[in-house]
């Protein structure tokens, strides 16, 4: 692959996305929502993600559908993101457990495939520039994350993450909290971002982080204040 | 054989009734109360077994032996020790007997000794002449004593205790003069004094044993009764369901197919938001935990799901046990703004250790609150409430915090 999986997308070219999935009825769908939003282009899809991204390799962003013939793909998540792919899991399977475990493998973000057209295109778009997007299924899984080393989020973070998965809309939350939707969506992405610390390292996780703290959505020194056995960390960029 | 009568003490305590106690709790595979069954009908078995030995032991030393003490005492080589050693084994004894009936006996061992110095005293203070008589009380009361002295432990304890018992009898009746009745007397003695309680600690052990072992065979066939009476109901809600479900997608599917139905009428989309919602609940239901906060809020959104609702049910995590009134603060302010809902809604609960939140949001439209409670924020007791519209969604929550 000469391609750079990991290089920039520019803002005037459209995103070129590679769907995996075994249910060709689903792909349809998913390249119908895609193609109502001119910044994302379907460049390949297929049920075998090597194939895919063989006819792809610029793909900017995978979306993995992560039961593939009757199995679930998270070794194969955990491979194309240490490689530096940015995948977006997407699922019929919306258990927290399993949520969690494509994010600790590296995944960029998880969609439930009931979500809709709104939040698979704002994913993709999020994902395809590194920058975090948490759906209301996610939220709910992170807020309640039942193991004893998930990530410390603050009060706010965990009071945004619960009303964003309650309500799904922003300005709900916003109102309630009595914060602007900005703040809120601040809240969330903190909470996405502390994330990318848990499971094991990947590319997509450093890139995730490196740029928030671009952003100034958080200070290198706020994430792993919640991990000490950082040994197996790599050092973030 | 091994004869291990000590029931654990924690294990006989009946737990105490939890405060939730009316609600089913969720399954495990064998509950606290299936494991202190078998051991409680232990303990009170072997209670029994316990206040037999202790009472067969004081009646026949105060019974038996003190008449014939008292009788024949200007007989005794030295009367003094013979009436001295009745005294402290008297004591001693008691003290035992009531420490072992209250579940903390004396150490068996420092006892033991006790008995075994107290038998070699009073066969040498009996004298010639009372040592085969009712008198010489050690013969027919201390094998009783050693029984409550190592009740609980190892039949081996006892057998050596009688053992010692009867080889300082030997050294008595050798030293006393011996001739071959006395040979004869002596053998037919410690047979009389060995077999009663061993038999009787044998027997309780034994008993004890069986007792343990037909109540938990009675409780693991119980438990795994309510097991399977909870598994045929699930299965029996979830065809229900299957079924229900089933006939509402297939319809219009098949109308669908058949061209019956035109995908772009509202009114056929709405009948397939609807079926792909039940859809979407039977698959996340498939966890059996029968969880009663859960199983509330299930039927009332089936309720509402069966006059044309689509509703999402998304739970996150398992509710702590809760008690009822809790459990209804937490549902009831839902279920009646739900019953008030158009459209759409999304009921989620996310559970915690200490913390329930549950969740109800629809769309907003004109007009009062058929029948939930006013907006606005309250707090109900260890339940706070709140209800807001803002135009776009309407939206419950009610938020239990231990």
């Amino acid at each position: 692959m000469g391609a750079d999986p990991m290089a920039a997308v520019s803002g005037d070219q459209p995103v070129g996305v590679a769907i995996v999935d075994d249910h060709p009825v689903v792909v349809e769908g998913v390249r119908a929502w895609l193609a109502t939003e001119p910044r994302l282009t379907v460049l390949a899809t297929g049920d075998d993600p090597d194939e895919v991204l063989r006819s792809a390799p610029d793909a900017a962003v995978v979306l993995l559908d992560l039961r593939l013939h009757g199995r679930m793909a998270l070794d194969k998540l955990a491979e194309l993101s240490a490689a530096g792919r940015r995948v977006v899991v997407y699922s019929e399977h919306t258990d927290p457990q399993t949520m969690l475990a494509a994010l600790d493998a590296g995944a960029v973000a998880f969609l439930a495939k009931h979500e809709g057209r709104e939040h698979c295109v704002e994913t993709v778009l999020a994902a395809a520039s590194d920058r975090p997007y948490v759906p209301p299924a996610l939220a709910g899984a992170m807020v309640g994350d039942p193991r004893p080393d998930r990530p410390m989020l603050s009060d706010k973070e965990r009071e945004a993450l619960l009303l964003w998965f309650q309500s799904m809309s922003k300005a709900s939350v916003a109102r309630r909290m009595q914060i602007s939707e900005h703040t809120v969506k601040q809240y969330v992405d903190r909470a996405r971002i502390k994330y990318t610390r848990a499971g094991r390292p990947a590319a997509t996780k450093a890139a995730l982080l490196a740029r928030a703290i671009e952003d100034g959505l958080v200070r290198p020194e706020e994430i792993g204040i919640y991990r000490s056995q950082a040994t197996h960390d790599r050092p973030t960029p | 054989m091994s004869a291990d009568l000590n029931a654990p003490a924690h294990l006989t305590d009946a737990p105490e009734a939890p405060i939730w106690a009316g609600v089913p709790t969720p399954r495990e595979p064998v509950s606290p109360e299936a494991l202190a069954a078998p051991a409680a009908v232990a303990h009170a078995s072997d209670r029994g077994a316990r206040i037999a030995a202790v009472v067969i032991a004081l009646a026949w030393h105060v019974a038996i032996a003190l008449p014939a003490v008292l009788a024949a005492r200007a007989e005794f080589a030295a009367p003094a020790v013979v009436l001295g050693a009745w005294i402290l084994v008297a004591v001693t004894g008691a003290v035992a007997g009531v420490r072992l009936l209250l579940g903390s006996p004396l150490p068996p061992w420092p006892l033991a000794v006790l008995l075994l110095v107290v038998d070699a005293a009073v066969f040498a203070a009996a004298g010639d002449r009372q040592l085969f008589t009712a008198a010489n009380w050690v013969w027919g009361t201390l094998g009783w004593f050693f029984v409550l002295a190592v009740w609980g432990q190892r039949v081996v304890g006892l057998i050596a205790l009688l053992s010692t018992h009867a080889l300082i009898a030997l050294v008595a009746v050798l030293g006393h003069g011996a001739d071959p009745a006395d040979v004869a007397r002596y053998v037919m003695y410690v047979y009389g004094t060995f077999s009663l309680p061993v038999a009787v600690f044998v027997g309780s052990a034994v008993i004890v044993g069986l007792a343990r072992e037909r109540a938990g065979v009675s409780a693991a066939g119980h438990a795994m009764a309510a097991e399977r009476d909870a598994a045929e109901r699930g299965r029996q809600e979830r065809r229900d369901r299957l079924t229900l479900v089933s006939s509402a997608a297939g319809r219009v599917l098949g109308d669908l197919a058949a061209g019956q139905a035109d995908p772009g009428d509202p009114e056929v989309q709405r009948r397939c938001m609807l079926a792909a919602a039940r859809l979407r609940r039977l698959i996340a239901e498939s966890d059996d935990v029968p969880d009663p906060l859960l199983h509330e809020l299930r039927a009332a959104a089936d309720l509402a799901e069966r006059s044309g609702l689509p509703i999402d049910l998304v739970t996150i995590g398992t509710p702590p046990p809760l008690p009822v009134e809790i459990r209804r603060r937490l549902a009831d302010p839902l279920t009646g703004t739900l019953a008030d809902a158009r459209g759409w809604a999304r009921l989620t609960v996310v559970s915690g250790p200490d913390e329930v939140v549950v969740s109800l949001v629809t769309p907003d439209r004109e007009g009062p609150e058929a029948t939930g409670p006013p907006p606005g924020e309250r707090d109900d007791g260890p339940v706070q409430y709140l209800y807001e519209r803002d135009g776009n969604i309407r939206w419950a929550q009610t938020r239990w915090r231990r």
